[in-house]
Formats: structure tokens, sequence, C-alpha cells
């Protein structure tokens, strides 16, 4: 079914391990000149995924296209850096769209359901204008569709047959284009066994180019002391109703309570927030916010519910611009920080 | 305990301990996580296991708990903290409850008081006291065959969007009556169980229609020539599609007063044979009727067609739920199975009916109410000798106290 372009084409396909694997080729291999177009494809790619977000194709040396791409992940893997390994994720899954959305249904199907695992079925089915190449099963739809913001990706708009959702073959695309993102994050998180002495210095300069491209860590983390000013309306609200002695409802407490704890607030200033209630309890609150700090019970800290939670459950209040771009009240308030320190738009 | 959960406690005491009794847990039970609701203050047992229904058993005849719960989700270990139980997979289920509905009797029924300003009121429970916008509410509802008729009306909707939609197995689905106000669905599917959050709610979302945007089923105006066509969705298309049109032969065959409409458009849809919908494409055969008042329609049909479901219940992936085969302490009423092709005739202030003979009780106040062929009620302020069944229906809803 697939050729070696098609494996140049899609290095993160089960059949290009497996490639590799039957080439008998190992890390440390790598260290022969023979590997060095190897070595400096997998340098390329990572430095136009961090520079660009975008990684270009290659397909004069198939081969150094196919070994480069587990080098690339192997050295972000040694980086520890997650920022740079979901900024590459994201830039070869969307160099992959750009093909796939290219590829026959036949194909498609084929790395759907083998890499992927996926069920699906080839359909021919039109209705109104649109031709439907595909119904994909529904946990497989979902799996990758709840991230896609666009409204035609909401399961209510969807033709929904017996289980089965109907897609297009570009749509089919850009749903394989998430689960080849996740795939490769998951990949280049995973810890390595041995480190090749060779790779040293590649890591150490792929560290240089995120710092180069991405900035270094400290300027995307919260700010040291609270800042009011960027605290999301839905938080303000809350604080500002429990200020004038107003009830808030179970999940809007939690939400304050999980909310000041990600940012860094002490503990006695969270209490304070919750002084004015009607029904405080310096006691119950204390041990609610230690919990939620996860200094008790089982131990995990806990992070602020999703947009979506809050909105589901009337939280959400006069969502603003940066709302729009964020899915987490703790974004909002890393987005809004940095405009208010005058750090410029993240990249 | 006050007197009326004494007398509560004891006839559950003897209805579980009745020996031909049996419980019927869900498959595998051991990986799943029991709660236990006590009448004494209100006291919470959860975190516990069972390997059996036999030992299950034992646990509820010993705490007679006003409440048993299962939790949806199971976990490598079921008696650990939240957070190390070790989720591993969870039931997809749906709970249809007359809470919420918005049934017309629910004024005669239902009230509730503003906790904060003692404002008062009939029918559902505001969100927002009206007076002082508190959101701490006291409410007493009541169960009626109105209500439980229209919560099973929402059942069978959500029972045929689960099939022909989702694509849940029949054989991997069970429907409860919940022994109060409404119907459960639980789908023991390997398939789904794997779900998350997230996930779920997209399926909440589909059967509530919540999002559903007319353009994107092509419902839109094309110019040809200079005369304006509408296009759209037909009959016998899969999904919400077909079922737009089907909801919109409904609203053309019912009411059209009050859904938005202008008595010409009215008119112009009720001289127009509805029977066209049926077969081709009809969305530019009405004079008069244009895609705006198609869209109005759509949404009075996507209204109509969707289940309502409580989207809490179906998206927490931790939740404790009713254990069919226990009373439920809100009623004295049995939270049972209902076989789904029974689901029509079932009779739910029948056939849960748990127990043997009389009490007497001081009703303060009940709207009248049926059980099996009998009619009670409404009482105010008296003191009568009712069979338990009824007795308990009241002692358990707090409008009656034990006479001893």
């Amino acid at each position: 079914m697939l050729t070696r372009a098609d494996l140049a084409k899609y290095p993160f396909l089960n059949e290009a391990s497996d490639y590799i694997k039957e080439l008998g080729i190992s890390i440390d291999d790598i260290a022969s000149p023979d590997f060095s177009p190897v070595l400096e494809r997998a340098e390329k790619r990572l430095e136009e995924a961090l520079s660009k977000g975008r990684v270009s194709n290659e397909f004069s040396n198939e081969n150094a296209e196919i070994l480069s791409f587990p080098v690339s992940n192997l050295i972000l893997s040694l980086t520890g850096e997650e920022r740079a390994q979901r900024r590459f994720a994201l830039a070869e899954s969307k160099r992959a769209y750009e093909l796939l959305r290219q590829e026959s249904p036949e194909k498609l199907d084929y790395i759907a359901r083998t890499t992927f695992g996926w069920k699906l079925n080839k359909i021919d089915a039109q209705l109104g204008k649109r031709f439907y190449d595909f119904a994909i099963a529904l946990a497989d739809y979902l799996r990758n569709s709840v991230h896609l913001k666009e409204p035609k990706w909401k399961l209510p708009n969807r033709i929904l047959d017996h289980g089965f959702v109907y897609a297009t073959r570009e749509e089919l695309a850009r749903l394989l284009e998430e689960e080849v993102r996740t795939k490769i994050v998951e990949r280049s998180s995973r810890p390595p066994g041995e480190i090749p002495k060779l790779l040293q210095p590649k890591v150490e300069r792929t560290r240089g180019l995120i710092t180069k491209w991405l900035g270094v860590p400290s300027h995307y983390e919260l700010p040291k002391v609270p800042s009011p000013e960027s605290m999301p309306p839905c938080v303000r609200h809350l604080i500002d109703n429990l200020a004038e002695g107003k009830n808030v409802q179970h999940m809007g407490r939690f939400t304050l309570a999980s909310f000041l704890v990600n940012i860094g607030a002490g503990e006695e200033d969270i209490v304070k927030a919750f002084k004015p209630a009607s029904d405080f309890s310096e006691r119950m609150t204390r041990y609610q916010v230690e919990h939620i700090a996860g200094k008790r019970g089982g131990r995990t800290k806990y992070t602020c519910p999703m947009c979506t939670t809050l909105k589901t459950h009337g939280v959400c209040y006069k969502p603003d611009d940066i709302c729009s771009t964020i899915r987490n009240p703790l974004s909002y308030y890393k987005r809004k920080a940095r405009i208010l320190t005058g750090k410029g738009a993240e990249t | 305990m006050n007197p009326a959960e004494q007398v509560i406690r004891q006839k559950f005491q003897q209805y579980y301990l009745d020996p031909k009794r049996q419980l019927d847990p869900p498959p595998n039970p051991s990986e799943r996580e029991y709660g236990f609701l006590l009448f004494n203050g209100k006291f919470m047992v959860r975190h516990r296991s069972f390997k059996d229904p036999v030992s299950l058993l034992t646990a509820v005849r010993d705490l007679v708990p006003s409440h048993v719960y299962f939790s949806t989700a199971y976990y490598r270990e079921p008696t650990a903290p939240m957070e190390e139980k070790g989720w591993t997979g969870a039931d997809l289920v749906f709970d249809i409850d007359a809470d919420h509905l918005n049934t017309p009797c629910k004024p005669d029924h239902d009230n509730w008081k503003c906790k904060a300003c003692g404002t008062t009121g009939n029918g559902g429970v505001p969100k927002l006291c009206p007076k002082c916008k508190n959101d701490r509410m006291e409410e007493q509802t009541w169960l009626c065959d109105r209500c439980l008729q229209e919560a099973k009306e929402e059942t069978a909707k959500l029972l045929e969007m689960l099939y022909t939609d989702i694509g849940v197995d029949h054989e991997a689905t069970r429907l409860f009556f919940s022994g109060h106000r409404g119907y459960h669905v639980h789908v023991y599917s390997k398939q789904t169980s794997q779900l998350g959050e997230e996930e779920r709610r997209e399926i909440a979302d589909y059967l509530l229609a919540q999002g559903l945007e007319p353009q994107l089923h092509e419902l839109e105006e094309t110019s040809v020539g200079g005369t304006k066509l509408a296009e759209g969705p037909l009959i016998g298309q899969p999904g919400w599609r077909g079922r737009i049109v089907a909801g919109i032969y409904d609203i053309l065959g019912s009411e059209m007063d009050q859904i938005g409409l202008s008595s010409t458009q009215v008119n112009a849809l009720r001289s127009w044979d509805r029977e066209d919908l049926l077969r081709k494409p009809f969305w530019s055969s009405v004079k008069g009727v244009g895609i705006s008042t198609w869209k109005t329609l759509v949404k009075k049909a996507v209204e109509k067609k969707s289940a309502k479901i409580d989207t809490v219940v179906t998206t927490d992936i931790h939740r404790l739920i009713r254990m069919p085969g226990t009373l439920n302490g809100h009623t004295g009423l049995l939270a049972m199975k209902v076989p789904e092709e029974r689901l029509d005739e079932f009779d739910p202030f029948k056939e849960p009916l748990a127990f043997q003979g009389e009490i007497k009780v001081k009703v303060k106040e009940s709207p009248g109410f049926r059980l099996g062929e009998e009619r009670f009620g409404p009482y105010h302020d008296e003191t009568v000798v009712l069979p338990s069944t009824a007795a308990m229906l009241l002692l358990c809803k707090h409008r009656a106290e034990p006479v001893a």
C-alpha cells in the first residue's frame, strides 16, 4: 500500500518505524559520516519548526527524510522542553496535513486504520452539495474533534449515522492532523534511554534555538506576585460577589480557590478572599484551600476548570477579547500579565 | 433521626431483610465504588467496594441506607481516595428528570422558597430569587402522572437517538425508572467506556442539539438567475438532517400560533400540503415562506425533537448513580429496571410499589395523587390511615408525620 516516498512524507507512520528497523540502523550509527545528511535534516526540521512553526519537505533524499524524524524527536525529548515539543508536533502535523489532504481516499483510509487504529468506513454519499468519502467511528471522531473550535466540528452540526460521523476527505485529513500531533507530542516527550554522546552538542544547540525563538521559559511563567489586573472577568466577578457578601455556588468557589492557588497566591490571601461570604468558616475554608493546593487528601494540586465547564455551570461572566483566545482562566491570566508587563505577544 | 425517618428506616429495613430479596448490580461490580446515604444525619458512606451481589446485599441490610449508589466509573482500586482510585473507564449514562422539564402542571404541585429573603413561589424553582437574586433555594416537588409521562416521552426520544445516531448496542443498554421523577439510561459498552468528559459533553450537546447551526446542515438560500431558492436537509437523511424535517412535519400538523410566525406565514403553511415534506425538496415550494421562516421552524423542530437530558450526569465520569432494585429515599418507590419494549405501558405509580400494610399519618399538605388503582388526597392538616405505599410517599416527601 505504501511506498518509500510515502514514508518520507509521513515518517510518523508505523511502517516508517518498521522500515528503519529493517534497515538495521540504530542510533549509534548516526555517528558515521554516511549519516550526516540525516543529522543535518533532523536539525533543520527542528530549526524550521522552532523559528517558523513550519517544516518544509525535502523528498530528494527519502532515507534522510525518514530517518531524520526520529532523530529530531530524540533531540527534543533530551531537551525536556515541553513548549518546543508541542511546537514541533504542531509544525510536523501541519506539514503532514498539507500532504494528506491530497491523498486518495484509499490511502487515507489505510493510514487512519493501521497507524492510528481508527474504525472507519469508506462511503460515497452526497448530501446537499457535499460529498462524503468517510464515515468515522464516533469515538475516533470525538477524540480528535473536541479540540477544534470551529462550529462545523461540533457534534450537533455533523451527520451522525449509527455511531459513524460523515466526513469529507479534507475533513478526515484535518482530523488526522490532530492525531499526528498527539502522537508526536507523546513520542518527543517520552524520556529517552541512553543518550548517545554524539547528540549532546545537538541538544545544546537546540536548547539555544528554543531560547532564541521561544524566549527564556521564565518569560512565559506567571508573574511572581499575583496581579489582580490580569485576572479574567469570571474570577473578578467571583471576588466582587464574595466581597459584596453575595452567595457564590460550589463551582464558583472551587474556580476561585483553584485559580488563586495556581497563580501562586498565598494561603492567607486566599482565605481572606472568602472571608466576606455569609457562610464563611475559617476552618473549613482553610481545609478546602489546602486540599485544592494538594497539601491534604490525595496530594493532587487541582488546576482551574476549563472555560467550557465554567460555561456549563454558569460561572463564565462577560467574556472579553482575550477570553476568545483561551480555554482556561489561567491562560487568560498568563496572557494578560504578559501584555501588561510589556513582554509582547506570545509566539 | 426524627419520627418520620424512624418509620421510613424501619420499613426500608423490612424490605431489604426479605429473604427473597436480591440485588442486581451492574456489570463488573467489583471494579466500582459504592455509596450509601444514611438516615442518620444524612451521612454519606463512600468508597466502598463489594466483590459480589451477596456481600453488597449484606451491607445494605446492615446499614439500611435511604439511598444506594454505585459509581458509573470502574477503578483499579475502588476504595482508594478519589485521586488514587485509577480510573479505567465509565458507563455512558443519561438522566431524564422532571426537574429539567417545563411541564405546565408544576405550579400545581411544586413550590420554592428563597433561603435568604423568604420569598416563595409556585412552580419549578428559578435559578435566582426574583427578589434578592440569591441562588439558595429550598424546593418542594411532587411527582405526577403528567410530569412522568413527559419524562417517558423524552426517554423514548433519547433511546431512538442513542440507537440510530450514537450507535449504541441494544444489548448494552439498560433502562431504569429512578423511583422519583424520571428515568435513567445506562450504556455498558467498551466502545463508549473510554470517552472523556469533553467527548461526553459533545454527545450531550448532540442529544440536546445544543449549538446546532441550520446552515451547517446546508439550510441555505441560493440565487438562481435572480430568483432566490431555499435549500436544506431532506427526510430520510441520517442524524439531525432527517430529524429536522420530521420535526417540522410534526409542527405543521399541530399548534403553530405561538412559534413566532406571522398569521400570513401560518396561513401559507396551513394551506400547503405538509406531505410534500416527505417527498422531495420542498424548501422553495411554499409561497411567502422563505429562509428566515424556515429557520424559525427549524429551531422549533430541533427543540421538539431533542432529548432533555441532564448534561451534568452524562459528562461526569466519576458519578455515583442510583442502584436499580433499591428504594429511593425521596419517595419509598423502587428504582427498577424497565424492559425497553415496555416503556410505553410502564406505570411508575404502580410497578415500583414496595410495601404492605397500613400506616397512620398526619398529613400537613399534599396534592392529590394516584398509586396503583387508588386515588388519594388532596390532604390538608388531617390524620388518615393509609396503605403503607401512600403513607411512605408522604413521609418521604416531608408532607406528613407518623401518628403513634
